[in-house]
Parts: C-alpha cells; sequence; structure tokens
C-alpha cells in the first residue's frame, strides 16, 4: 500500500514541460497572453504538466510579466505549475527543444511554437510534439500555408490562439502516433540521393 | 550634316550591340538553351558557394548540407548579408561539424594512404581555429536595406553587384597569413567557384545576376563552372517567394520541396521530396 502510494507520488512528480517559443523575428503578444490564462493553465493541468517555460522574445519581457502579475491571484490558484520566461538564446533553442522532449526520469512534453519555419524543423527533428500557431497579425503570411499543409499530412497539431485547450488534448493524441521527420521521399529523385544527387550532377562527377 | 550621319551611326551601333547582348543572355540563359557540365574527376580541388540569408534561410541550408561529403566539395565559400551576425557563427559551427566527422572518419579507417586523401585533408585546421584554408565567409552589402530610400537604392545595388564579383572571383584570404605556401597554393587553386548554392535570400539574387553578367562577357576562368543550384524554401508550399520568382529561369537547376509546385517557371521546379 505504502509502496504503491509512493510510486503514484513519483508520477505526479515526474517532470512534464511545456515550451512555448516566439522566435527571433517578429513579437508574438497575443500567445504570450494565450498562455498564460486560467484555462491554458487548467488544460496542461489536465495533461499533467508540471513546468511551462515561455521564451518571449527581445522585447517581450514587459508583456509576460505585466500578464504575469495581472492574473496573478488566478494562476497561483493553479500554482501546481512552475512558470519561467526568458528572451531569447543566441545558440538556438535545441536545448529547451530537448527539455521539452524530455530528459531521463521525465515525461516527454510539448512545444508550442509561432510558424517560422526554423523553429518547426528543430522541433520536427527532435520528434518532440509540436503544436505550430500561426501568427494572425501577419496573416498575409505564407508561413501559414506551412502549418495548415503539415498538420494535414500529420506532423503537427494547428493550433489556434482562441482554442489552445484543444490544441494540448489533440498534442497527446499526436504523440502516440509520432511521426519520423524527414517523411519517405515522394518526389521524383532518379538517383535517390536527393540534393547530392543534384549537386554531383551540374559538377559533372561521373561515377 | 556630318553630325546628323555620326549621330545615325551611333544610333546604330547602338541597336546593334544591343542585339548581340540580347542574343549572347539568350544564348547562356539554362532556361533557354541546357548545357551539360563537362565530366570530371571528384577528388579535385572544387570551390562551392553558398548563399546564406537570415534565420530560417540559413537553418534550411544546413539541414540540407548536413550529409556534404567535403572530399568531393574541397573549398566552401559562405556569402553573409551584412548586418547578419547569426549565419556566420552558424556557418563556422558547421564547418567544425564538418572537420570533427572527418576526423572521426579517420580513426576508423587508419589504413588509408595519405597521398590517396582528397586535398582538403592535407590542410585541415583543429575544429573551432578559423580562419582556415578549406572554407572562407565574406560579408556583402545588401542591395536595400528596409527602409531604405529608393533614389539611393541604384548605388546601394550597384554596390552590391560590385561585391558579388569580387566574392565569386576567389575566396576571401585575408584572414590567413599570405606567406604561408599552402595559401599561395590554395590562392592558385580556387578562382571562380564551380557551383553556387542558394535557398532564396536576397543576396542570391544579386550573386546569381552577377554570375550570369560574367557568363554573357565569358569572362576568362568561368568555363564550365559557375552552375547555379536554387532551392526554394521549405516555408513556400503553394507559392514561390520573390527571389524564387525572379531567379526560376535563370538558374541551372531550380529545387521546390513541396508537390504543389512542381514544374513552376515553364517546367523548371524539380521535385526531389523534402531537402531539409
Amino acid at each position: 500500500m505504502a509502496q504503491s502510494n509512493q510510486a503514484a507520488e513519483k508520477t505526479k512528480v515526474q517532470k512534464k514541460l511545456c515550451f512555448v517559443t516566439i522566435g527571433a523575428t517578429a513579437s508574438f503578444d497575443a500567445l504570450i497572453s494565450a498562455v498564460l490564462t486560467p484555462e491554458f493553465f487548467d488544460a496542461l493541468r489536465e495533461a499533467n504538466y508540471t513546468h511551462l517555460l515561455v521564451q518571449y522574445g527581445k522585447e517581450g519581457q514587459l508583456i509576460f510579466n505585466k500578464y504575469m502579475s495581472q492574473r496573478a491571484e488566478q494562476l497561483s490558484a493553479r500554482n501546481n505549475i512552475v512558470v519561467q520566461g526568458f528572451g531569447f538564446n543566441k545558440n538556438g533553442l535545441a536545448q529547451e527543444m530537448r527539455s521539452a522532449k524530455g530528459n531521463k526520469g521525465e515525461t516527454e512534453g510539448v512545444v508550442i511554437s509561432h510558424a517560422g519555419s526554423g523553429s518547426i524543423l528543430d522541433a520536427l527533428r527532435i520528434a518532440v510534439p509540436l503544436i505550430v500557431v500561426p501568427n494572425p497579425s501577419l496573416l498575409n503570411n505564407h508561413q501559414i500555408e506551412l502549418a495548415e499543409e503539415l498538420a494535414s499530412m500529420g506532423y503537427v497539431v494547428h493550433g489556434k490562439l482562441a482554442n489552445l485547450r484543444a490544441a494540448i488534448t489533440e498534442s497527446e493524441e499526436l504523440r502516440r502516433r509520432q511521426k519520423v521527420w524527414p517523411p519517405v521521399n515522394s518526389g521524383e529523385d532518379p538517383s535517390g540521393r536527393g540534393i547530392a544527387g543534384v549537386m554531383d550532377d551540374e559538377m559533372g562527377f561521373v561515377d | 550634316m556630318p553630325l546628323v550621319h555620326e549621330l545615325k551611326a551611333a544610333i546604330l551601333v547602338g541597336i546593334l550591340l544591343f542585339v548581340v547582348a540580347s542574343l549572347r543572355l539568350l544564348y547562356i540563359l539554362p532556361s533557354v538553351r541546357k548545357t551539360c557540365p563537362a565530366p570530371r574527376k571528384r577528388g579535385a580541388p572544387t570551390r562551392l558557394l553558398i548563399v546564406l540569408g537570415s534565420g530560417g534561410h540559413t537553418a534550411e541550408m544546413f539541414a540540407i548540407l548536413s550529409k556534404l561529403d567535403t572530399a568531393s566539395y574541397t573549398h566552401r565559400s559562405y556569402v553573409v548579408s551584412e548586418g547578419d551576425n547569426f549565419s556566420a557563427q552558424k556557418a563556422i559551427e558547421f564547418e567544425d561539424h564538418l572537420s570533427a566527422r572527418l576526423t572521426k572518419l579517420e580513426a576508423r579507417s587508419p589504413s588509408q594512404s595519405p597521398s590517396a586523401r582528397p586535398p582538403e585533408q592535407k590542410n585541415r585546421q583543429a575544429p573551432g581555429k578559423s580562419p582556415s584554408l578549406n572554407y572562407d565567409i565574406t560579408i556583402i552589402p545588401r542591395a536595400r536595406r528596409i527602409h531604405q530610400s529608393l533614389w539611393s537604392t541604384p548605388i546601394s545595388a550597384v554596390k552590391c553587384l560590385l561585391a558579388c564579383f569580387s566574392v565569386l572571383r576567389s575566396p576571401s584570404w585575408t584572414a590567413l597569413n599570405s606567406a604561408d605556401k599552402e595559401m599561395v597554393a590554395a590562392k592558385a587553386t580556387y578562382t571562380y567557384p564551380d557551383l553556387v548554392l542558394t535557398n532564396g535570400p536576397g543576396t542570391a539574387v544579386c550573386v546569381v545576376l552577377a554570375c550570369l553578367l560574367l557568363k554573357c562577357v565569358g569572362a576568362r576562368g568561368t568555363q564550365n563552372k559557375l552552375r547555379t543550384i536554387y532551392v526554394e524554401s521549405w516555408a513556400r508550399v503553394r507559392g514561390l517567394s520573390l527571389s524564387g520568382k525572379i531567379l526560376v529561369r535563370l538558374v541551372d537547376r531550380f529545387l521546390v520541396q513541396w508537390e504543389a509546385l512542381k514544374g513552376v517557371g515553364g517546367g523548371r521546379g524539380e521535385y526531389l521530396g523534402v531537402l531539409v
């Protein structure tokens, strides 16, 4: 009896991280705001998350602090989630993504990312479940196409700002059938060697 | 009276020059007349020029190059836009990774005779030690900065084009000791790049135009060199980027990464699947 309680205790405290990233180029206050809501915290708690890490961009600290203090009471009522934030990591965010993937003794979490191709690619390579949230203030941006296409192929969850709770639920589903990136080659590649074949062609290497 | 004659003659010459230039351009354009590269042996010194862009472009480029065979592409030149600190750093990290991979390979097959090794391995440097003879990084000014006034754009565009010519002519060895013997040999070996690879930052347009101009005038030493490959960004799912639209008929090979773009630019877009 005592032992099973201990085991339950153990699984309960196993770290599970949700990493939110808005990238380095544009600000995305709406996403920072959307993840610092009681509703979103509830969704995280339901899915057994313990940590929330927000990369808020070079100028996002004020926004982050503002929401944290504004909603301090509501959020602290759900204080079993540890919230941290930082501006940007010059060396890339691969390390944060890996910690969302989970180190030894931790549970695999999720990455919530803006629709930047660099961030998406990083997450796909690490094979951590990914929710892509296109920035509505950049609606003419072609990157929304990338999010839609990848979602329809079943590689990512296309998250919407108004309903991130649903995205968290979907990402648990995505985790169960996580596909490996890159996809099996579906193009017409006679050499089967991708870019290396084309480069060798153009160089005139014959062997 | 003679002035009119001279004027007429000048106009005629002008028209003639224009026609000749246009015909020449048509003759060299890859989309009009496809040429086959001359065969060459693997392991000969080759120079690969890689145009890097901002965050996303650069990340994609190094994903594309992750399996690059350094024995076939012995010298790499990276072109970085002014004001982009991130890409140059990424290039150095990538070269360190290549050189670490080579060391691992050597450790696995120590029986390989030194004479059979490609030239790169002989003058390899310790990781993290840039500059190296195996690669160089050049920063070139932007053709047009964001919010730059329109009247000054032609001046900055010309500056950018001149910088492109200079980076094409030879690698920038400035950071190296020019008295070094290997250095002198490398200087003689590497001139115009054999291959130019880009995935679509604004700078790419300048570099490819510079290549075309050099080929158009038939600059000495450009024969069988300056072949261009453009890889449209993975982020472009249903339509080409501006650089892609400009360059689709001007490069030797135009690769796309989504099926919807297959055959764009009058059948030029090749779809080999995802390359990143």
